[in-house]
């Protein structure tokens, strides 16, 4: 089930990428934030949980440049325009919007309940924890499943 | 012609972009309301006429579906259309909310078109002159 839910979220990305955030994506090996040079000094980051027939919790983190080229896509704004309330709501968008999509995936006539979207600091990641690294033509984003 | 429109969504980002997309399908000139949550909502439409509710379902104090729930219990606000942008795709959560007297459905993430369309379908053609005279509003915000 987990596999499922991973091969969904892995194409969620890419169409809420494409459709809300005009960014193509390309995913990546599989690899620690330190390992595919995200610096977590410069990340934003947010997680949500999620239950039903499957249960745990979604974590995205994605370089702050590319968090705000997202922001500007999404919203037609320039940078100026966008505060971190801004910029951080983008992000926790896009996590609701792949968290939703994909359960919808997957299990279409099963209800599920998704969380609040939250800001979290990146720093209290743990250094050997795997991420699903997906790629932009500039930058890059990492995603971590959990499930209970 | 104008609208007064509600968009609720916790969402700052959202809210911004869901108007945006009206306006540039024609509804600049109309009054856009804003609020985080369902209760926001309910307390701003003591002292606002709402013509259309444009909500979210995900949203924390009180949710989408209570929302509309509580909007179709009062006598002066059942007939004002609701339509539910939620990341939610469910099929049992859809048929919840359209039970509970939903007048569409979209599906985050969204186009464009499948907003203008659901509103079109629900408001009515605006008016193409009018939607000429206010595309210069699109560059004020």
């Amino acid at each position: 089930m987990k596999k499922k839910l991973m091969t969904a979220v892995m194409t969620s990305i890419s169409e809420v990428m494409e459709t809300m955030f005009f960014l193509p994506i390309e995913p990546a090996a599989d690899a620690t934030l330190a390992r595919c040079g995200l610096d977590k000094q410069k990340t934003m980051a947010c997680q949500l949980s999620f239950s039903g027939d499957i249960s745990g919790r979604m974590i995205l983190l994605a370089d702050e440049s590319l968090v705000a080229e997202m922001a500007r896509n999404f919203m037609g704004e320039s940078s100026e325009y966008l505060t971190d309330e801004y910029l951080m709501g983008t992000l926790t968008e896009m996590l609701n919007m792949v968290c939703g999509n994909a359960l919808s995936k997957i299990q279409a006539d099963i209800p599920f309940e998704l969380g609040i979207p939250a800001k979290i600091d990146a720093s209290e990641i743990p250094e050997k924890e795997e991420f699903s690294i997906i790629e932009t033509t500039q930058s890059k984003m990492a995603f971590l499943l959990k499930t209970d | 012609m104008s609208y007064s429109i509600l968009i609720v969504d916790d969402s700052l980002p959202m809210r911004s972009v869901i108007k945006k997309t009206l306006k540039a399908a024609g509804y600049a000139g109309s009054q856009f309301h804003e609020a985080a949550n369902g209760k926001e909502a309910l307390e701003l439409m003591k002292h606002n006429w709402i013509d259309i509710i444009l909500t979210d379902y995900n949203m924390p104090v009180m949710n989408g579906l209570d929302f509309v729930n509580a909007v179709k219990k009062e006598d002066l606000l059942k007939d004002i259309p609701v339509v539910i942008i939620s990341t939610e795709g469910n099929e049992e959560k859809i048929r919840k909310f359209m039970d509970a007297g939903a007048a569409g459905y979209v599906t985050k993430p969204f186009t464009p078109e499948q907003i203008r369309d659901l509103i079109v379908k629900i408001l009515g053609e605006v008016d193409y002159e009018e939607k000429i005279d206010d595309s210069s509003d699109d560059l004020d915000f």
